[in-house]
């Protein structure tokens, strides 16, 4: 069973070195974080996942038990929240998050992988041949904006069904004006209470 | 094991001299040098690749360390550290056999692994290195091929630096009856004939299944190594005990 994981491990640590390499800009990135080492805690894996910087790339380890310069617990759903400092007092309150050591590492960790500015027809190019690379990626464009449109179809549709058809839920100008007058409904419950408050207790 | 008062040790199932089962593990991996890494692969299918992969992870190589590779073969393990080591550290792959090593050094040239990897033919037992000199040192399926057992872990010991470890990988014991009946069906009667297809040489794989059989189980190899003098010893059985992990550290 100790093996199993090193599967899949392996296989996402080529993926990660690879996109790591078709970025010229990533050498110095890995650079300033040489030596490093990060260890995610996720609820819902097994093990720990342990990150070190190397000079060429990162590498994995899921059985790691040596030291890191920052260990993070959290659950997965939490991890796209890390991006930005402000969330961390806020999710560590909340018990959704548990940081020790360098706080600000893990987002230099991931910022490895967030700022990666690939070509990727030339990445591709050098695979499979110049051609091939330029037909592959116009067909790539070509369908992600077919995609666009379609979805963004897809939701007008649906809108229109639910909202303007089946009245099943308010539309958007609908719900904001209900806000509204909420919001004015709850200021004068607060003006009451106040009011209610000063009143003197009867005898 | 070693019959210290006839001076005759085991090879394979034999009881040779000990002077002479250097020599005879010499010809078994000039025999199967040039096969050797796709001999592994079939005959493990290629699950020796995780076995040296859990080694790695738990061996804490960080960049800058100093790392020895002991019987490296044909220098998997020495490639990985090279990597996780950098060009601030060294690996030095060290192997008794010359053979093997050129296949190596050839190996890693190929594979543009220079520049902070060194190759030395070195015996495990008298190891040419000073006192304090490793942050790490692995022997990956070595040890079982070295006359005095002892004599190389104690030699490890002294060139391992202070809060350094040892990781020896090596066969060992099924827990398993069942598997260990399998594995037995397979050692001796697939294993020598697909030695013989491959490699050409059945006799090397013959030794190969008897050598693992007179190998000192787990619970014998950690006493061995604490006697040595190595701390916390522990050790990780992989694939039911088929292959296990020990690692000791000196502080």
């Amino acid at each position: 069973m100790m093996l199993l994981p090193l599967l899949p491990l392996t296989l996402a640590e080529k993926l990660a070195n690879q996109l790591l390499h078709a970025d010229p800009a990533s050498s110095a990135r890995l650079q300033a974080l040489r030596g490093k080492r990060l260890r995610l805690t996720l609820r819902e894996l097994p093990q720990p996942l342990t990150l070190t910087v190397v000079d060429d790339g990162v590498v994995f380890a899921v059985h790691d038990d040596n030291d890191v310069d920052c260990h993070i617990q959290t659950a997965l759903a939490v991890l796209p929240e890390l991006r930005d400092s402000a969330n961390i007092t806020r999710l560590i309150k909340a018990d959704a998050l548990d940081i020790e050591g360098d706080p600000m590492l893990a987002q230099r960790f991931s910022a490895l992988f967030r700022d990666l500015d690939i070509d990727w027809q030339a990445t591709l190019a050098s695979r499979i041949g110049e051609l091939p690379a330029y037909w592959l990626i116009k067909r790539w464009r070509q369908s992600r904006r077919w995609l666009t449109r379609r979805m963004a179809e897809q939701r007008d549709w649906l809108r229109d069904t639910v909202v303007e058809e089946k009245q099943l839920l308010v539309s958007a100008v609908e719900f904001a004006v209900f806000s509204d007058d909420l919001q004015a409904l709850r200021a004068r419950l607060d003006r009451l209470q106040r009011r209610l408050d000063s009143l003197p207790a009867e005898g | 094991m070693t019959d210290s008062q006839s001076e005759r040790t085991d090879f394979g199932y034999q009881k040779v001299d000990k002077s002479a089962k250097a020599g005879m593990v010499a010809q078994v991996f000039n025999s199967v040098a040039a096969k050797y890494d796709i001999m592994n692969d079939l005959m493990s299918l290629g699950i020796h690749r995780l076995w040296k992969r859990y080694t790695l992870d738990c061996s804490g190589v960080r960049p800058g360390m100093r790392v020895l590779d002991i019987a490296g073969g044909t220098g998997d393990l020495t490639e990985q550290f090279a990597k996780r080591v950098g060009a601030q550290g060294e690996v030095v792959l060290a192997d008794i056999n010359d053979a093997m090593l050129s296949v190596g050094r050839e190996k890693l040239r190929n594979r543009g692994v220079v520049g902070n990897v060194s190759y030395v033919q070195a015996d495990a037992e008298q190891l040419p290195f000073a006192d304090d000199s490793f942050d790490v040192i692995t022997i990956a399926f070595g040890l079982r091929n070295v006359t005095d057992k002892n004599r190389a872990l104690r030699s490890m010991l002294r060139v391992l630096k202070p809060g350094g470890r040892l990781l020896v990988l090596e066969f060992s014991k099924p827990v398993q009856p069942l598997l260990n009946q399998v594995y037995d069906f397979y050692s001796f009667n697939l294993l020598p004939k697909m030695g013989q297809l491959v490699a050409g040489d059945a006799d090397s794989y013959q030794y190969l299944a008897e050598s693992i059989r007179m190998h000192p189980d787990q619970e014998t190899l950690k006493g061995m190594m604490v006697d040595a003098g190595f701390d916390n010893v522990d050790y990780h059985n992989l694939t039911g005990g088929i292959v296990a992990l020990h690692r000791g550290y000196k502080f």
